[in-house]
């Protein structure tokens, strides 16, 4: 019997969910808590056949789906897949080359180029996001140019060098809610509506998740934007203009526990199958 | 409560603040709490029998998120 292997760090109700989708479909899962692992090329023995790889932690992530790789064991989310989702410079760059609708943005490294930068986008306000981050942490709305001085200052001096990259993005003004839309293999399976008075909608910061109904637009944008990132589980951010939709973010371990209920659909199953169809197949 | 469900209840101590939390079964290790006392958030390290054993949870770090 093949087996399933999820590698975690904390147990979130993601990671519940899933397990519980497995012992009900009599899935042989593993539990593999990665922070206990020695990935040492010359001992390790890996006794499944597909990874599903839900750390927490991005860099313990990565560094276990290049070492799982390197054993010959396909994983999901691919390394390739997650290095486009977990830099926010490195997915626009991606999405723009698609040609893929998405807000103007821009990598600077110093205040003088970030007034350049803001200028060509239009001018103020703009978002200010690190490009290594989630739960819509350390996001900031910069509203003028004292603003943006205080804060490059304060990452300049305060943060660790990825913060030292300001990653720059066109402020959207959203109808008080985004779209968060999942993604398997290429398909988007539901969609919610974070709504929010907040110009910050994650969920994690307190944004109500509502069903969201997918329209062709919605489902065409997703399978364009699995294409260009590389397929697999994604969680894509939506903003709704003028113009249409735009792609704001991707995620590549995403987070469903408040999504299951409004949307009806079982995305841990959805989880599950593609896993599964995976493992049938012999590849990832 | 009956007898069934007292068997069926997993029992540990906050270790921030002494607090008794209960817990259904099917816990998993490395799964978070919540102590209902002083709101600490606690991480299941091993279940011995129908006791708990927690810790607090570690700290977000940068890096943690989708």
């Amino acid at each position: 019997m093949s087996t399933l292997a999820i590698f975690h760090s904390t147990i979130r109700a993601e990671e519940k969910l899933l397990v519980q989708a497995a012992r009900r479909r009599n899935v042989q899962v593993k539990l593999v808590d990665i922070r206990e692992e020695i990935f040492d090329p010359f001992s390790y023995r890996p006794d499944f056949d597909l990874a599903l790889e839900r750390s927490v932690s991005t860099v313990k992530g990565d560094y276990a789906a290049a070492f799982l790789e390197k054993m010959g064991r396909p994983v999901v989310n691919s390394l390739h897949v997650a290095r486009n989702c977990e830099d926010k410079f490195q997915t626009s760059l991606i999405l723009a080359a698609a040609g893929i609708p998405c807000p103007r943005f821009a990598l600077v490294f110093s205040p003088l180029q970030a007034l350049e930068a803001i200028k060509a986008m239009g001018g103020f306000p703009v978002v200010l996001k690190p490009p290594l981050g989630s739960w819509g942490r350390l996001l900031a709305k910069v509203n003028d140019r004292d603003a943006l001085e205080a804060l490059l200052e304060h990452k300049g001096v305060l943060g660790s060098p990825p913060h030292k990259a300001f990653y720059l993005q066109e402020f959207v003004k959203k109808p008080g809610r985004d779209i968060r839309a999942f993604i398997v293999d290429g398909r988007a399976i539901c969609a919610i509506y974070r709504e929010s008075p907040h110009w910050i909608t994650n969920t994690a910061r307190g944004g109500a998740a509502r069903l969201c109904p997918l329209t062709d637009e919605i489902r065409t944008l997703c399978q364009r934007v699995s294409e260009a990132i590389g397929g697999g589980l994604l969680a894509v951010d939506l903003f709704e203009t003028g113009q249409g939709l735009q792609v704001n973010e991707v995620n590549h371990t995403m987070e469903f526990r408040n999504s299951e209920e409004p949307t009806g659909v079982s995305i841990s199953e959805a989880i599950l199958d593609y896993c599964l169809t995976l493992m049938k197949d012999g590849h990832s | 409560m009956s007898m069934n469900q007292l068997a069926m209840e997993i029992r540990g101590d906050c270790p921030v603040c002494a607090g008794s939390i209960v817990a259904a079964e099917g816990l998993e290790e490395s799964e978070i709490l919540t102590c209902p006392e002083c709101q600490s958030k606690l991480v299941v390290d091993s279940q011995q029998g129908q006791s708990l054993i927690l810790s607090e949870a570690p700290l977000i770090e940068e890096d943690w998120g989708e």
